[in-house]
C-alpha cells in the first residue's frame, strides 16, 4: 500500500489536503479529506446590526460572494418579516445578480480551475499509443486547456485557446454584475426587503448586450450546436432518453466527419462541450460512439454504496411568475431550481431542513456531537500539537465538520440540482451510467451537469432580464427595524457549488445573537462522521484509479491525475467550508464555531 | 493616437507616477486609464531591450480569493495582457497554476512542473522575485500559526521564508494589509490572532513580519477587495524601477503604507460621488431603493481615502456609491472602523475604531471631517 497525498490541492478556492492509500493495482482503498484552515471570524456579527451580515458574509468567499449575500438577505427577509412582501422586481434583480455570478463561477471552474488537468502530460503519453488519432486528441486537449506558466519536459506550453478566451468572458460577467451591484467582487446592493439599487432601462440594455457578447463566446468555444436548439432538445426534451439521444446523434455526426481526417478542432464542429461529452466518457465515447479511446472519467469519482449518499438541493432562484414574495422555507416548487433530495438509487424525496445534523467526531473540535445546526456548538482545539493531519482515518483530521441528512452524507452542487429538477440530459446520463454498472455520479456527470446548468441558467437569465424585469416596478419595501427584536431567520439558497444555508437569531435589542452558515464545501469535502461514514469526496475516491485513463500505462504514484480530477470535480470552496460564521454558545469564551 | 495624446503619454512616461501629485495623476489616469500607462511602460520595455523577466510569487493565506478575483477583472489591459507587457512570470499562484503538492509515502514526488511544493522551494531558494501576499496570516493558536497549515508547514513560516528572499513585498487586500475581516472584533480574535503582513489594524509593530523578526518594507494595497488598477499599477511601478525600495517609500506611501496616489490623504470617495449633487441639496434616503444621498443609511464615503469614484470599478462601469453605501473598505481596521454599516456615522471614531482624537489629527483629511460635520448639520436642519 502506498500513501499518496495531495497537499495542498491547488486550483480550488481555499486550502485542502487529500490523503489516499493506493494498492499496487493503482486503485484507491482509503481516503481522507482535510480542510487546512481555521479562519475564525465566526463571531464578528455577534452583538452587531444584523443588516451588516449581507455585506460581511461576502468575505467568506470572493468567488461566489453573491450567493452568500443572497443567502444572508433571505435570512434577513425572514428575520424582519418581509420575505412574503419582497417586490417581484427585486426578486428578478436578485435572480439576475445570482445568475451572472453562477455562470461566471461555473466558467471559472470549467476553464481555469478544472480544465488545466486535461493538459496533464500523462494524457499525452497514453494518447500517443493511439498514433495519429491519439495525437490529434492530445493536440486539442493541450491546445485548449493548458494553464498559464505551464511547462512539460522543460518546454514552455502556451496557455490554451479556450482558457485564454474564457478569462475576458469571466471579467465581462463580473462587469455585468457591477452594473447592478456597484462593483464586483464586493457589491453593496443586497438588502432585506428588496434590493438597494433600482436598475434603469439603460442598465437592462447594457446587461443584455453583455449577455450577447458572452453568448458569442459560448457559440464560438463552448457549444457548437445552436444554443436554442440545444436547449430545445436537451433541457426541454420530452424524456431523458430523447435528450441523451439528441446529444449522441449530434456527436455521431461529428465523429463520422472527423475520424477519417483526425480533425477534432472547433472548425470541425467540436466545441469544448462536444469534445468532452464524446471523449470524457467510456460509456458514451467507446460503447455508444465506438471511439478508439476515451478519458474514462465516468469510471472515477463515483460512489460504490448508493445507500451512503444523497444528492441535496435547497432550491435556488425565485420564481417571478409567482409575483411578490417567496416562502423562506423553500418547499418543493417555490424556486426556479426546486429543492429536493435524490437518493443514491435516484429516488426523489422532499427536502426537510429539520433532518440536517452535524458531526464533529473527526474534526478539530471538542464539543457535543451530532447536533442540528441551529443548536450546534463548536469548541476548536487550541493545542497546536493536536492540529495534525497524518494520524489516519480514526483520528480527527479536518476543520470541516460533517453535515449529514438523516444520517447520510450528501453531494451538493450542479449534479444534485440537475437531478433534483429532473433535468432530462443529466438525468438521462445518470440513468445510463446507473444501468450499465457505473456510478450515476462520477467525474464526467459532475462536469456535464455543470456545463448543462450553465446553459439552463443562461437561457433563464435572458428571460429574467428582458421579459420579467419591469424598470417601473417597485424595488424594496420599507424595513421596520424593531421587527428584529427577538426574531430569527433562515435563508436557504443555492451557491454555484451547491446548497447554502444561513441562520440568524437576534436578542431583545435587535442585535445578532447567533449567526450560522452551512455551505456546499462542508457537505462535499466533509470528513467521516460519528458512524464512521466517509464524506462524499472520500467515498468517491475509494475504488477510483489514480493514473490517467484507468491506469492505461501502469501506475504512476507521482502523477495521480485521477485524484486531481476527482478532488476538483466538486469545485471545492474551502474558505466557504471553514470560514463560516456561527455565533451560538455566546457565553462560552472558547467556543469558536465553524462548520 | 492623436498628437495631443502622444505628447501626454510622453509626459507621463517621463514621470514617476507614484510620485505625482494627486491632481495631475487623477487627470492623467482619469483620462487615459491603466491602458495608456502600461503602453507607455511597454515603450520603455522596447527601448530597454535588456528588460528582464520579473517573477512574482503570490501566496494565499486565510482569504476568500476575492483579491485575485478582482485582479482577474483588470480591464484595458486585462490581466493576461498586463503580465505579457510587463514581462511578468507569475511563477507561483495557488489558484491559477498547474501544480499541486504531491507526496508519495510522505516524500515530495515528481518535479516542479507538477509539484507546487518543489516549485515554491526552488523559487524561494533562487530569490529575485516580488512577493505578493493575499489573505491574513494566523499567529494562533498560542503563537504556533497552526490555524493554517500547508504541506505540513504553518503558513506563517512560509510567509517568513518567502519574505526573506523577496526583492519587494506587496500586501494585497485588507486581510494581507492588516488582518482585515479575520481580525475584526469578536470573542475569539485573541485566540486566532490573525495578522497582516506588516500591520495589525493600524499598528505597524504587530504584523507577522515583526513577529518573525523580519525587517522588510511592505507596500499595502488596501481595499476589500482592492481595485485591479491599484495592484497592477503598483506592480508595474516596482517592476520598472519607477520606485526604489526602500528609498522612495517614505515619499509615496502614507502612514499606513498605502500608495498615496491611489489612497490620497486629502481626497475621499465622497468628493466625486455620483450622488453628491443630492447631498449638496440636502436630499437623503432613509430606505433602500432611491436615488438620493445615502449618508443617513450609513454611507462611509466621506471617510474613505480612495480614488474609487474617479477611477470607477469593473472597466470603469460603476462605483459602490452609485448602487449603495460605501463601507470605506480601504481604511485600516475595516470592518470595525465602519460598523455599524447602515447607521450614519456623524464623524465620530468611525475611521480607526476607538480614538477620535487620533483621527482628527492624522487620519482624516480636513475636507472629510468638514463633509461629515456638514452632513450632520444638514440633517439637523441648521
Amino acid at each position: 500500500m502506498v500513501n499518496v497525498t495531495i497537499d495542498p490541492l491547488t486550483r480550488i478556492e481555499g486550502h485542502q489536503r487529500v490523503s489516499t492509500e493506493v494498492g499496487a493495482d493503482g486503485v484507491i482503498t482509503d481516503a481522507q479529506s482535510s480542510s487546512l484552515m481555521f479562519r475564525g471570524f465566526e463571531r464578528i456579527l455577534q452583538n452587531q446590526d444584523p443588516r451588516d451580515a449581507a455585506i460581511l458574509v461576502q468575505r467568506i468567499c470572493g468567488v461566489c460572494p453573491i450567493s452568500h449575500c443572497l443567502a444572508a438577505t433571505n435570512a434577513l427577509d425572514n428575520l424582519y418579516g418581509v420575505a412574503e412582501h419582497v417586490p417581484k422586481d427585486a426578486l428578478v434583480t436578485r435572480n439576475i445578480f445570482q445568475a451572472l455570478n453562477t455562470i461566471a463561477s461555473h466558467a471559472t471552474h470549467i476553464y481555469v480551475l478544472w480544465g488545466p488537468d486535461l493538459a496533464n502530460p500523462a494524457y499525452r503519453n497514453v494518447l500517443a499509443t493511439l498514433k495519429d488519432t491519439g495525437n490529434a486528441i492530445w493536440k486539442e486537449m493541450v491546445g485548449r486547456f493548458a494553464p498559464i506558466s505551464y511547462k512539460i519536459d522543460g518546454i514552455p506550453i502556451p496557455a490554451g485557446t479556450s482558457y485564454l478566451a474564457a478569462i475576458p468572458e469571466k471579467k465581462r460577467l463580473q462587469e455585468a454584475i457591477a452594473i447592478i451591484g456597484g462593483r464586483m467582487p464586493g457589491p453593496v446592493t443586497p438588502y432585506p426587503g428588496g434590493y438597494f439599487y433600482k436598475p434603469t432601462v439603460a442598465d437592462v440594455v447594457k446587461i443584455s448586450s453583455y449577455y450577447l457578447q458572452v453568448m458569442d463566446f459560448v457559440s464560438k468555444y463552448t457549444l457548437q450546436v445552436p444554443f436554442d436548439a440545444w436547449i430545445a432538445n436537451t433541457y426541454k426534451a420530452s424524456s431523458p432518453k430523447k435528450a441523451v439521444n439528441f446529444v449522441v446523434e449530434h456527436l455521431q455526426g461529428l465523429i463520422n466527419k472527423s475520424l477519417s481526417t483526425n480533425d477534432f478542432s472547433r472548425e470541425a464542429g467540436w466545441g469544448d462541450v462536444e469534445f468532452y461529452a464524446a471523449f470524457g466518457s467510456q460509456l458514451v465515447g467507446e460503447t455508444l460512439l465506438h471511439l478508439p479511446a476515451s478519458l474514462k472519467h465516468d469510471s472515477i469519482g463515483g460512489y460504490s454504496d448508493p445507500s451512503k449518499i444523497n444528492f441535496l438541493s435547497y432550491g435556488g432562484f425565485y420564481k417571478p411568475e409567482n409575483g411578490d414574495g417567496y416562502n423562506p422555507s423553500s418547499p418543493a416548487g417555490d424556486r426556479f431550481l426546486t429543492s429536493g433530495i435524490v437518493t443514491g438509487k435516484l429516488e426523489h424525496k422532499d427536502f426537510d431542513p429539520s433532518k440536517v445534523t452535524e458531526s464533529i467526531a473527526h474534526s478539530f473540535y471538542e464539543n457535543n456531537d451530532n447536533l442540528p445546526p441551529a443548536k450546534g456548538e463548536t469548541v476548536p482545539f487550541t493545542d497546536p500539537g493536536k492540529i495534525v493531519y497524518d494520524q489516519g482515518p480514526n483520528s480527527r483530521y479536518s476543520w470541516d465538520k460533517a453535515p449529514r441528512y438523516d444520517g447520510i452524507p450528501c453531494e451538493v452542487g450542479p449534479l444534485a440540482r440537475m437531478l433534483a429538477i429532473k433535468e432530462p440530459l443529466v438525468t438521462g446520463l445518470a440513468l445510463a451510467f446507473h444501468e450499465n454498472g457505473y456510478s450515476a455520479a462520477n467525474v464526467y456527470t459532475r462536469m456535464m451537469a455543470r456545463m448543462q446548468e450553465t446553459t439552463i441558467i443562461a437561457n433563464e437569465l435572458l428571460k429574467w432580464v428582458t421579459v420579467d424585469f419591469d424598470p417601473k416596478g417597485k424595488i424594496a419595501v420599507p424595513l421596520d427595524l424593531s421587527k428584529a427584536n427577538d426574531s430569527h431567520g433562515m435563508g436557504l439558497w443555492e451557491a454555484p457549488r451547491g446548497a447554502l444555508g444561513h441562520w440568524v437569531s437576534t436578542d431583545s435589542k435587535g442585535k445578532v445573537g447567533t449567526y450560522q452558515c452551512i455551505v456546499p464545501g462542508t457537505w462535499n469535502m466533509s470528513p467521516r462522521d460519528s458512524a464512521g461514514i466517509p464524506g462524499p469526496l472520500e467515498q468517491s475516491l475509494v475504488g477510483s484509479k489514480i493514473s490517467a485513463v484507468g491506469n492505461a500505462l501502469g501506475v504512476d504514484y507521482s502523477n495521480p491525475v485521477g485524484i486531481f480530477h476527482i478532488g476538483r470535480s466538486y469545485d471545492p470552496c474551502i474558505s466557504c467550508a471553514v470560514h463560516t460564521i456561527d455565533l451560538t454558545g455566546k457565553n462560552a469564551p472558547r467556543a469558536l464555531r465553524i462548520l | 493616437m492623436s498628437t495631443g495624446i502622444k505628447n501626454l503619454v510622453q509626459t507621463l512616461d517621463s514621470v514617476d507616477f507614484l510620485k505625482m501629485d494627486r491632481r495631475t495623476f487623477m487627470k492623467a489616469v482619469g483620462f487615459l486609464g491603466a491602458s495608456t500607462f502600461l503602453s507607455s511602460f511597454q515603450t520603455e520595455i522596447v527601448n530597454a531591450l535588456e528588460f528582464a523577466e520579473t517573477k512574482i510569487v503570490w501566496l494565499h493565506g486565510s482569504e476568500c480569493t476575492g483579491c485575485s478575483e478582482s485582479l482577474l477583472n483588470a480591464a484595458n489591459p486585462d490581466i493576461l495582457q498586463a503580465l505579457t507587457k510587463l514581462n511578468v512570470n507569475l511563477a507561483y499562484h495557488e489558484t491559477l497554476l498547474a501544480q499541486q503538492g504531491i507526496w508519495v509515502d510522505n516524500k515530495l514526488a515528481n518535479t516542479s512542473e507538477l509539484n507546487s511544493e518543489i516549485l515554491l522551494d526552488d523559487l524561494i531558494k533562487e530569490g529575485n522575485y516580488i512577493l505578493v501576499v493575499e489573505g491574513a496570516i494566523p499567529n494562533g493558536p498560542n503563537g504556533s500559526g497552526r490555524y493554517l497549515v500547508l504541506g505540513n508547514k504553518p503558513f506563517k513560516d512560509i510567509v517568513g521564508e518567502a519574505a526573506k528572499n523577496a526583492n519587494a513585498i506587496l500586501a494585497v487586500g485588507a486581510c494581507a494589509c492588516w488582518g482585515g475581516i479575520t481580525s475584526a472584533k469578536s470573542a475569539v480574535v485573541q485566540e486566532t490572532d490573525y495578522r497582516g503582513t506588516a500591520f495589525l489594524k493600524t499598528d505597524a509593530s504587530k504584523g507577522i513580519l515583526s513577529e518573525l523578526n523580519i525587517d522588510k518594507p511592505v507596500i499595502n494595497i488596501a481595499g476589500c477587495p482592492p481595485h485591479p488598477d491599484w495592484i497592477l499599477l503598483t506592480l508595474g511601478a516596482v517592476i520598472l524601477g519607477k520606485i526604489r525600495i526602500p528609498d522612495d517609500l517614505p515619499d509615496i506611501l502614507d502612514q499606513y503604507h498605502r500608495p498615496k496616489v491611489f489612497y490620497p490623504p486629502d481626497h475621499v470617495v465622497h468628493d466625486n460621488c455620483p450622488r453628491r449633487g443630492y447631498y449638496d441639496q440636502g436630499l437623503f434616503e432613509d430606505q433602500a431603493g432611491g436615488p438620493y444621498c445615502l449618508w443617513k443609511l450609513g454611507c462611509k464615503a466621506p471617510y474613505a481615502h480612495g480614488d474609487c469614484a474617479i477611477r470607477k470599478w469593473n472597466n470603469s462601469l460603476s462605483v459602490c456609491t452609485q448602487a449603495g453605501p460605501c463601507s470605506a473598505c480601504v481604511e485600516p481596521g475595516w470592518p470595525d472602523s465602519s460598523r455599524p454599516l447602515y447607521v450614519e456615522s456623524e464623524g465620530k471614531g468611525v475611521l480607526l475604531g476607538e480614538n477620535v482624537g487620533t483621527i482628527a489629527k492624522v487620519a482624516v483629511g480636513a475636507a472629510a471631517v468638514a463633509a461629515g460635520v456638514h452632513a450632520v448639520r444638514r440633517m439637523k436642519g441648521e
